[in-house]
């Protein structure tokens, strides 16, 4: 399983810190062939960003449109539902990115 | 002391419905006893290389196992590091015998993907990668296709030069009677395949495939005619996720792993004679091409769309089986596959994909997105 | 005395016509629109819910109170679409928000009005001196049955009030509250049912109308004011004519009521609705101006407020991007890729 409710627990004060901060896209593609857990929400957007602390994290990019699949271009990161493997399994909540 | 290699053998890889692991390991290990003219009661001790037994079948505990089917109780091993799991258990087979442990061991690939769905191998496959690549929900065909975007852009490649990877690899494949896909394809049939994660489309990716193979290797000479040797044997290890590498055009584990092969056996690059290389998509062979210093950065692309690397055309002649893509994938077995191949080659025993007159054959085995890379050097 | 100190609004960027819901059951859209007098709603993004649209909210409002986030002694979420049915949207925005352990958290469910009770709740504590600074929120991902017509109407969006009691840092005192509620049965949800139901215009006369001028009057006498003393009203919107329609009864006038009208653009998110309302009004209030706010939730009640603006608001409206310029970044969507965007999850 990705994710049970303790990891989800333990990241809360990383996910927490993340929130709001901006990046810039380095690199993206388009998943069109998803794993299982993310086979409603495809196609989507995965970039690599390196965020204005100089870290890099991989995430999906959200509200996408083609304009903003390009290197460079400035991303917030925000908090977003993901997969959830069944209606009773805990809700993920993930960091993705949104084009500013 | 030298590792001799004394018997190989390998199934066909393809969608083998009816046969189970069990039955693929039986094959590949009974056609490498054969081939080395020894018994089960001679192998001093077993190493497996696998993936994905533990995540798809529940399976643990491979090492005792796959004894079942040499049909002797051995010292045994599971080896994992993902694609690069038949590659690292042939390392620590290597290891075994040169601490002189044991004398002749056998080492066993095998993998069985096509029991379970396509998304569920694309799940369980991103095992390779890092917590943050999973959930953000890349798969690695999108690993790949981010590097394939950092290369395209950096060195002005386009998709039907990446393209001229799956091309050779198919028409190598068609000559390769074990080879999962044995029909010839175009640029043209690459670039109408479905996108699969931009720019990477189906052709560009390596299949879902079952297979096994096996070698026995030895501290004793081997009785063949044209003896082979493996006398280099480096791994190196890098960042698990992608996004935390320094460069997304190159795979530095790759660099060390054969420039330490490369010290070891006291050649360079252009001495190497014939290479499988770990293809699992275009872009990783246009990528390997450069890091094993078989062509200059930005052209390994180029080098092969031009038929540098094709047999019965090019220098350095590279995945003559046809490669993960049209020979097939079946991840734990990939690395043995590749000392298969060239053993083929420098004992003079490939056929048609024989490269004349070989004596350096290479393999390159990687894990993940280059989290580890495997290289040994084969002589004769 | 407690008030508004900081607010924050979030509509997704997603919309979809009425023309495009009306076409799709062969409807006449000019009837539909100009019955309800709603030309689009917004619709949430595939991966969005009251939680995540909650938290964009609330950071906003942090944004414009600046105060830190572990002074905040109360989180109450109200909404008609927590995610969860036991496990509170209230604590997980609070942990998402770095708000530390040290608060009152509840999750509330009083349909529409949901937040504006949390609004009563967070005063109280504040008027009493118990905690300094309290964090209300109303956020919906609405749902509409589809083929009902409240397909047309039910919208996504949240907005965040921060309050506080330190009189240097209010924006909006709050004068005067009060409620009418009963028990009506005019729109409702079972446990596990995904639509509401509804008993059609049954929720007009009994239900919207008499809690919202019951509330509404009750507030005048109370406060012995009278509408011309007012330069805002905001009601709840379950469409464009409920309110007008209210607020004309009342006595208020169109020019007083058309800040507030954030139906018109984005239909009815709910929980947020009314509150939004008021946020849209807060925009453009000047310094000493009396709102008159009435909220609606079904079941029902009515909760009636008196704020008034004070001259700190012309500062904190300088940190924020006034709610008509915030949803001019949108996109349309078709209605099965609507479908896709409430269906997924």
């Amino acid at each position: 399983m990705i994710t049970t409710p303790v990891k989800l627990w333990r990241r809360q004060k990383n996910v927490a810190g993340l929130i709001g901060v901006t990046g810039q896209i380095l690199h993206w593609t388009i998943i069109r062939v998803p794993a299982k857990t993310f086979m409603n929400e495809a196609p989507y957007p995965v970039v690599i960003v390196e965020l204005s602390n100089k870290q890099r994290m991989i995430g999906q990019l959200v509200d996408w449109e083609e304009a903003d699949l390009k290197r460079g271009r400035k991303v917030i990161a925000v908090l977003r539902r993901s997969f959830t493997a069944d209606s009773e399994s805990i809700i993920t909540y993930a960091i993705k990115f949104k084009s500013l | 002391m030298k590792i001799n290699i004394l018997g190989t053998a390998t199934t066909e890889f393809g969608e083998l419905w009816k046969t189970s692991p069990r039955e693929l390991a039986r094959v590949a290990i009974q056609g490498a006893l054969k081939d080395a003219g020894k018994r089960p009661k001679d192998i001093d001790a077993l190493f497996v290389g696998n993936m994905l037994a533990g995540i798809f079948g529940n399976q643990a505990n491979l090492g005792s196992l796959f004894c079942e089917e040499l049909g002797v109780n051995v010292p045994a091993s599971h080896v994992e590091a993902a694609c690069a799991s038949g590659g690292l258990a042939l390392h620590n087979a290597i290891n075994s015998l040169l601490a002189g442990r044991y004398n002749t061991v056998l080492v066993l690939g095998v993998e069985k993907m096509t029991d379970s769905s396509q998304d569920e191998v694309t799940a369980g496959l991103m095992a390779a990668g890092s917590d943050e690549e999973r959930q953000a929900g890349v798969t690695f065909p999108g690993i790949y296709a981010l590097m394939a975007q950092a290369y395209m852009s950096e060195y002005n490649v386009t998709e039907e030069e990446l393209a001229a990877v799956s091309v050779k690899n198919h028409f190598h494949g068609s000559l390769n009677d074990k080879a999962q896909f044995r029909r010839i394809i175009t640029v043209e049939d690459v670039m109408r395949s479905g996108k699969i994660a931009d720019p990477l489309k189906l052709l560009d990716c390596s299949p879902i495939s079952d297979g096994a193979s096996a070698v026995v290797i030895s501290t004793e000479t081997s009785k063949n005619s044209k003896p082979v040797f493996i006398t280099a044997s480096e791994v190196a290890t890098d960042t698990l996720s992608l996004h935390d590498r320094q460069s997304f055009t190159t795979l530095s584990s790759v660099v060390r792993a054969s420039q330490a092969a490369y010290k070891k056996v006291g050649i360079k690059a252009s001495g190497v004679d014939v290479a499988e290389i770990h293809d699992c998509f275009s872009i990783a062979e246009a990528i390997a091409t450069e890091d094993l210093g078989f062509s200059k950065r930005g052209e390994g692309a180029k080098d092969i769309a031009n038929g540098r690397m094709t047999i019965g055309k090019g220098k350095i002649i590279t995945n003559p089986s046809g490669g993960l893509k049209a020979c097939g994938h079946p991840v734990g077995a990939t690395g043995i596959k590749q000392i298969v191949e060239i053993t083929q080659h420098l004992r003079g025993e490939a056929g048609a994909r024989q490269v004349r007159g070989a004596k350096i054959g290479l393999t390159h085995n990687v894990g993940g997105s280059g989290a580890i890379a495997v290289i040994h050097i084969l002589q004769n | 005395m407690s008030g508004i100190i900081g607010y924050g609004t979030y509509v997704p960027k997603y919309r979809i016509k009425l023309s495009e819901i009306a076409q799709m059951w062969q409807k006449n859209p000019d009837e539909i629109i100009s019955g309800l007098r709603v030309e689009e709603k917004a619709v949430s993004a595939l991966d969005e819910d009251a939680v995540t649209i909650g938290i964009e909210a609330a950071k906003k409002a942090f944004a414009m109170a600046q105060i830190t986030p572990n002074k905040i002694g109360c989180v109450y979420f109200g909404s008609e679409s927590h995610p969860y049915a036991v496990n509170p949207s209230s604590s997980i925005v609070g942990e998402y928000l770095s708000l530390g352990n040290n608060y009152f958290a509840a999750d509330l469910e009083f349909a529409c009005k949901a937040a504006t009770a949390g609004i009563q709740a967070c005063s109280a504590l504040l008027d009493s001196k118990r905690i300094d600074y309290g964090l209300v929120i109303g956020s919906d991902t609405a749902q509409g049955k589809p083929h009902d017509v409240l397909e047309y109407t039910a919208a996504s969006a949240g907005c965040a009030y921060i309050l506080g009691n330190k009189p240097s840092e209010i924006i909006a005192k709050i004068l005067e509250m009060s409620s009418f509620t009963s028990d009506t049965p005019d729109f409702w949800r079972r446990d596990g049912a995904r639509y509401p139901s509804h008993f059609g215009r049954f929720t007009g006369e009994p239900a919207y109308y008499t809690h919202v001028l019951s509330e509404g009057k009750k507030l005048l006498e109370k406060s012995k004011l009278k509408p011309a003393d007012f330069s805002y009203c905001v009601f709840h919107m379950p469409n464009g004519k409920f309110p007008r329609v209210a607020g004309k009864k009342l006595g208020f006038t169109t020019e007083q009521l058309a800040p507030s009208l954030i139906v018109d653009k984005i239909g009815n998110p709910y929980s947020a609705s009314s509150l939004l309302g008021l946020s849209a009004v807060l925009d453009i209030s000047k310094p000493n101006q009396k709102i008159f706010f009435v909220s609606y939730g079904s079941g029902a009640g009515s909760d009636g407020f008196i704020f008034e603006t004070t001259p700190n608001i012309l500062e904190k409206q300088k940190k924020a991007v006034p709610f008509t310029k915030q949803i001019e970044n949108k996109k349309y969507i078709s209605y099965p890729s609507y479908l896709r965007h409430t269906h997924t999850f």
